[in-house]
Order: C-alpha cells, then sequence, then structure tokens
C-alpha cells in the first residue's frame, strides 16, 4: 500500500466507505436475538475487519479507533449508557396466573423478559388473552407479583450490562502488553549495543563453512533471535549477513533464492516459539486469559517448541531440496566486535536474567508480565536506555494488540461473539474437522492480512464456541487458541504476508514463484502438522 | 521498477558531457528520473517546477564552470533552501581551484567531489550510496529501493530505526 504525500488507492477509498457503512449496516439488518449493544458492537467488528483488510487508515489506527468507538458507543460512561436505566416494572396481577403487562414488554415470540440480577434478564413465556392498546392481559404460572419486568424489551440495555471505559482503555496496560513492552525494551537494547549480531556472530560459528550447513544454522539462528525480538528486526538484520554471501555467489546461481528465503521463513516460524516471539501469541494469551486460563511462559515453550524445530528442520530441507548449493563452501564473515562498557555488560545482565526467569516460570511461579517489568524498569534505571530509546520502541504493535484485546472484550460483552457462532450447527463438524477449519481459514487470512489481525477476527469465535457449549465435552479451548496462533504465523506465500517477507522480497534476489511455492508448501504441511499435535501432544501437555 | 518521486539532477554546460553524465546513470533511471539543465538559472527552473509537482530531488550532480551563476554558488543556494537542504550534493568537476572547493565543503555541505573524468562505476557508486542515505532519511517506506540502492545499508537502518514493524 502507498502511503505518504500521494494519497489513497482507490482501494483503500472503496474500504474507507465499505468501512462506514460497515458502522452502521447493523441497524439496517433485522438480526432477530442481538442485543442493542450486539448491534453497535458488530457495527464496530465490520468496521474494524474492512480497515484492517483494505487499509485506508494504517492497522494501528484502526485498533485506536476501534478503542475510542468502544469508550463512547459501549462504555457505562459513554454518552449512549452514560443515563440509561433499564425499564422495568412488576406485573399487575389481575386474578390468579393472569397478568396486566405494558404492550412493550410483549416481544414478538410471546415472551416476557424476568430481570433476574442487573443487566441480567430470563425470557418466560406467556399466553395472550387479550391486547387492549398499551397493555397485554398474559397468562402465566411462572411470573409473580415481587418479579421485576422489562417493560421495553428494545431497550438498548436489555441483555447487555456496559462495563467502564476503563476496560477498554486499560487494555493497553494488559499483562500481555506488558510482556511485550519488556521484550521491546530489551530487543531495543540488544539492537542499540549490537547484542544481537554479536550473538549472530557468536551462535553461527559452530556450523562451520558448509553450505548447507550454514543455512541450517543462519535459520536456527534466527527463529532463536525472533523467538525474543521482533521478527522484522530479526530478519532485517540477518538479511545484513547473508548479503555478502549471496555477493560470493555466480549471478545466475540458484542457491541465492534458498539462502534469501531461509530468513524470512526461520523468522516467521521463530516467532511462536514463546509468548513473546510475535504479537498473534498476545491476541490468544489475552482472550484465554479472560476465561480464566492462564498459561505460563514455560508452558508456551514446552507446547510451542517441539512444533518450531521440526518446522524449521523441514524448511531447511525443503529448502536443500529446491535450491541445491552449488559450492563447496563459503566465507562467512560477520564484523563486529563485543562491546563489553559497563551499560552493554549492564545489558547482558538484565537480558540473561530475564530470559532466565521467563522460561523457568513453572519453577518459581512469578508470572512472566511481573518479570517483564525487570528490565522495562532496570534499563531506563542504568541509563542503558534513554528517553529517545523509549521514543523509538513500537508503539504502534503496542497498540495494534490493545485494540484487538478490547475488540475482543466488547465482542463478548454484547454477546455478539456468541450470537455470530449461533447460526451455524457446529457441533456436527466435529472438533478434529473444527481444528483444521480454525488451522485453514488462520493460515490463509493472514496470508493476506496482518497475523494480529487474523487472530484478532478468530479469536472471539473460539471464546464463544467454548462458552456456548455447542462443542460438548471433546472442545479444548487452550488447544484451539494454540492452534490459531501457530496458524497465524505460518502464512508466508506472499511478500505481504509478513514484514520480513517483504524485507527479504525488497532485496531483489527472490521471485514471487519461490516465496509462493515455498510459503504454500510450508502452510500445508504446517496445518497437517498443527493438527497432529492437536490431536495427540498439545491435550498431552495441557490437561 | 516502480518509478519514484525522487529525481536526480544534472547540471552541466557541455552537452556531450551532460549526456555521458545521464547515460552512467541509466541503471537507477527506472526508479528516479533525471532531469537535466545547462545552466543554474535553468536548474532553479527545473528545480522550482519538480518541487510545485510535489516531487523530491534526490541527489544534484553539479558541473561548476556554469554561464551565469557557477556550481558553488548554485549548490550553496540550494543547501540554505529547506526544500532542497537534505538533497544529496555533487560536485562533479575538472576545473574548481581550492576556494571554491573549500567554499562548497564548508557552505554547501558537499556530499561528494567527483574529479573529471570519472569512471562509470565511481559515479554510479557515488549516485548509490547518496541516493540510499537520502531514502534512508527522508522516505517514510524503505523498501521499494532495497534492490536498486544499497541493499545491507537499508536492512541496518530497518534493524535500528524499526521503521517496519511486526504486525
Amino acid at each position: 500500500m502507498k502511503s505518504g504525500s500521494s494519497g489513497l488507492t482507490t482501494v483503500q477509498i472503496t474500504g474507507l466507505f465499505l468501512g462506514i457503512f460497515g458502522l452502521i449496516l447493523p441497524f439496517l439488518l433485522p438480526l432477530g436475538t442481538l442485543s442493542f449493544a450486539g448491534h453497535i458492537g458488530l457495527g464496530i467488528f465490520i468496521m474494524a475487519a474492512i480497515f484492517w483488510m483494505f487499509e485506508p487508515i494504517p492497522i494501528y489506527a484502526t485498533s485506536m479507533l476501534v478503542i475510542l468507538l468502544q469508550i463512547v458507543l459501549l462504555s457505562a460512561q459513554g454518552p449512549m449508557y452514560m443515563d440509561a436505566k433499564l425499564p422495568s416494572g412488576e406485573p399487575v396481577e389481575l386474578q390468579e396466573n393472569t397478568w396486566q403487562i405494558p404492550a412493550n414488554a410483549l416481544k414478538g415470540d410471546n415472551t416476557v423478559l424476568v430481570v433476574t440480577e442487573p443487566g441480567k434478564t430470563e425470557p418466560v413465556r406467556v399466553d395472550v388473552i387479550e391486547r387492549n392498546g398499551r397493555h397485554v392481559i398474559v397468562r402465566s404460572e411462572e411470573l409473580s407479583a415481587d418479579q421485576s419486568i422489562v417493560t421495553d424489551t428494545g431497550h438498548r440495555l436489555v441483555n447487555y450490562q456496559p462495563n467502564s471505559y476503563t476496560d477498554y482503555l486499560g487494555t493497553l496496560a494488559n499483562p500481555i502488553i506488558i510482556l511485550f513492552l519488556g521484550g521491546f525494551m530489551l530487543a531495543e537494547a540488544s539492537v542499540k549495543y549490537n547484542l544481537d549480531k554479536n550473538l549472530t556472530r557468536y551462535l553461527l560459528s559452530p556450523f562451520g563453512s558448509k553450505p548447507r550447513f550454514i543455512i541450517l544454522g543462519l535459520m536456527l539462528v534466527t527463529a532463536a533471535l525472533s523467538a525474543f525480538m521482533s521478527n522484522t528486526a530479526t530478519a532485517a538484520m540477518m538479511v545484513t549477513v547473508i548479503l555478502p554471501i549471496i555477493a560470493q555467489l555466480e549471478p545466475g546461481d540458484r542457491f541465492k533464492f534458498g539462502l534469501a528465503l531461509s530468513i524470512p521463513i526461520a523468522a516467521n516460524i521463530g516467532g511462536i516459539t514463546t509468548p513473546i516471539g510475535t504479537p498473534p501469541n498476545a491476541i490468544v494469551i489475552a482472550a484465554l486469559t479472560e476465561y480464566g486460563i492462564s498459561i505460563s511462559f514455560t508452558d508456551w515453550i514446552i507446547l510451542a517448541a517441539p512444533l518450531v524445530v521440526i518446522m524449521l528442520l523441514f524448511a531447511w530441507w525443503l529448502l536443500l531440496i529446491l535450491f541445491p548449493p552449488s559450492v563447496e563452501r563459503f566465507k562467512l564473515d560477520i564484523k563486529g566486535k563485543l562491546n563489553t562498557k559497563p551499560k552493554a555488560i549492564g545489558l547482558y545482565v538484565i537480558f540473561a536474567a530475564t530470559v532466565l526467569l521467563w522460561i523457568t516460570e513453572n519453577q518459581h511461579g512469578i508470572p512472566s508480565s511481573m518479570v517483564a517489568f525487570l528490565p522495562v524498569a532496570a534499563l531506563v534505571t542504568g541509563s542503558i536506555l534513554n528517553k529517545n530509546d523509549i521514543r523509538n520502541l513500537p508503539w504502534d504493535v503496542l497498540w495494534l494488540m490493545a485494540g484487538g484485546i478490547s475488540l475482543g472484550i466488547g465482542m463478548d460483552k454484547t454477546g455478539l461473539a456468541v450470537w455470530m457462532i449461533s447460526g451455524l450447527d457446529w457441533g456436527a463438524m466435529g472438533y478434529i474437522t473444527l481444528i483444521l477449519v480454525f488451522a485453514l481459514v488462520a493460515v490463509g487470512m493472514s496470508n493476506f492480512l496482518s497475523n494480529t489481525v487474523t487472530a484478532t477476527l478468530m479469536m472471539p469465535l473460539v471464546i464463544s464456541l467454548h462458552t456456548s457449549g455447542v462443542m460438548g465435552d471433546s472442545f479444548n479451548l487452550l488447544v484451539t487458541g494454540i492452534v490459531i496462533a501457530v496458524a497465524c504465523s505460518l502464512a508466508m506465500a506472499l511478500p505481504i504476508s509478513t514484514p520480513p517477507n517483504a524485507i527479504a522480497m525488497s532485496t531483489g534476489i527472490i521471485r514471487t514463484k519461490d516465496m509462493a511455492r515455498v510459503g504454500v508448501i510450508i502452510g500445508a504441511v504446517g496445518v497437517m502438522l498443527v493438527l497432529a499435535y492437536a490431536v495427540f501432544y498439545w491435550p498431552l501437555v495441557t490437561n | 521498477m516502480e518509478r519514484s518521486d525522487i529525481y536526480i539532477l544534472c547540471i552541466e554546460d557541455e552537452q556531450e558531457v551532460l549526456d555521458a553524465v545521464v547515460r552512467d546513470l541509466e541503471k537507477l533511471e527506472e526508479q528516479f528520473p533525471v532531469e537535466t539543465a545547462n545552466s543554474a538559472e535553468e536548474a532553479r527552473d527545473v528545480i522550482e517546477k519538480l518541487l510545485d509537482d510535489d516531487k523530491k530531488i534526490g541527489l544534484i550532480l553539479c558541473d561548476h564552470i556554469l554561464p551565469g551563476d557557477n556550481g558553488v554558488e548554485l549548490l550553496i543556494e540550494l543547501h540554505n533552501d529547506e526544500r532542497t537542504h537534505a538533497s544529496r550534493k555533487v560536485l562533479l568537476t575538472g576545473q574548481a581551484g581550492l576556494d571554491d572547493t573549500v567554499r562548497a565543503l564548508n557552505e554547501a555541505r558537499l556530499h561528494h567531489y567527483i574529479p573529471k573524468p570519472w569512471t562509470r562505476e565511481e559515479l554510479l557508486e557515488a549516485a548509490v550510496n547518496l541516493l540510499t542515505d537520502f531514502v534512508i532519511e527522508e522516505e517514510e517506506n524503505i523498501l521499494p529501493y532495497m534492490s536498486t540502492l544499497d541493499a545491507e545499508k537499508i536492512s541496518e537502518s530497518i534493524r535500528t530505526r524499526r521503521s517496519i514493524s511486526d504486525e
């Protein structure tokens, strides 16, 4: 997409209008059982989805807009619900089991809404005896005189208890966002003091000079770094490592395709390894946490790392088959010297301590988000990072995730998520088919959309499949969540699929068709592997 | 290769020399359109026209001996104009004396000096380096320039400046 002064493209303008139309669309459609707030939530959801797809505004801007619309239109303090009170009254008993109620209290399906607790109502069936203008006389054995019934069933508070605007704003300080903030600050400091490059130099040295092992080394190091740093920054750094190698090759040598593809593939896959590896993991973890399923840093690694290793080895094998090495050996020369100034040493200590505390969360029980504040505070206390470095953090990614988490909260609170899944007979699909479909849809979507956005759009559905119970006991929320997170990171068929792909493609070394071929194979094999893990391995570990 | 809105401007009064410069920059022309001028006066017109069209001037290659104002005077003027301040400036000459060269360095913050006669490799390498610095400094999206310019430097700037983040 073009940005800057060149103005919006036709696609973006179309998206802009479609998105605005999407915001009001739910109010133009008869949506039956969906609450009034659900209509608002659906409008926000459609608008966000369209904006995220067509990008008339940047994706992080859409996230911020989502939060704005939610605090204005859905929160208890917003103009929509600020003074709202659920209109209710007691039914008037004319004689035994015969009641007079206001006409608006009777719903189209001949039910009356009895208030059970604030914000919650329960429908009660009644038989209509007589309608006389503003009142209706009904027969029911379930009503009683001390019950409060909703006197206007179309009211915006019916089946909706608005939550505080602070819930939506607070998503930016959600523990998972703080975990990422800690990771971002470590990464920022690593780049500042060249720790990432020096680590790469040390870690690559045991892989020798044989091309096939150099590729393996490049992939393992890229994946290991992108498990803790941004996939994009890792890929950009590794591209500077491989360009001098590629310069040693003959111009027509196909081996360079394999070399140049190994970096984005490993960076994309590496992000799966830890909770902070890549933003979709955060969306999934935040959604699961809302439902009381906590997943520790250690647990995540135990679940994800075996899959990452197999995918990396498969990708390595695939690249060697498709683009066999043409030379006997390479000279790998990464310039640099380990920085031994006190601040750099401080960074190494903080980095090591944080990562150690993260991966041993199960042993000591200190939540990883709490640990994350160690680097946040320590790096600035030690002046290892200054205020310019803090300004340089990828705040757009934090807001992108916060908006995604906020959208999920809204969809849940308004009943939208449950309503959206209610149209289909999910139970008939079977759990394994469902996992397969989710994985395929996630890979398919995130090839074209941001991985974070894909996870954001899919997680509310996963959650409501769980809460509604339509899938029965076989449904494992944690496993399904991980399927989504992993599948979002397995999409790498196109230059636009992920920023590392875009960087690798921009070098001009690879052709789109090579990337597509390798990406489709990795996506397909990845989905199969995810399915196998979801059936055989993950349930063992999570139970 | 998509044409960018970053222009290369060559100022030289001898037509054959100008043609030679343009020919040597052929590899870049697909992405960075080349404009030419025979005098400082004409160069100002070209610059005004380009800036009016919302184009940017990434690289200015200027001979010293020109009819009217000389090359060093023009470069100083362009350095002091905020719209062309960021443009990379090259003095391509055989005849600039020490005084003029010192002035160009001190007052126009000359980025590069190419003595005549030059080789194609020398000119191209200087142009690639200077345009790389320009896009890293001035452009929001630098990916489109990676394959024509210095890919290593551009990757390095993505790494350190985080102009692209995970999404």
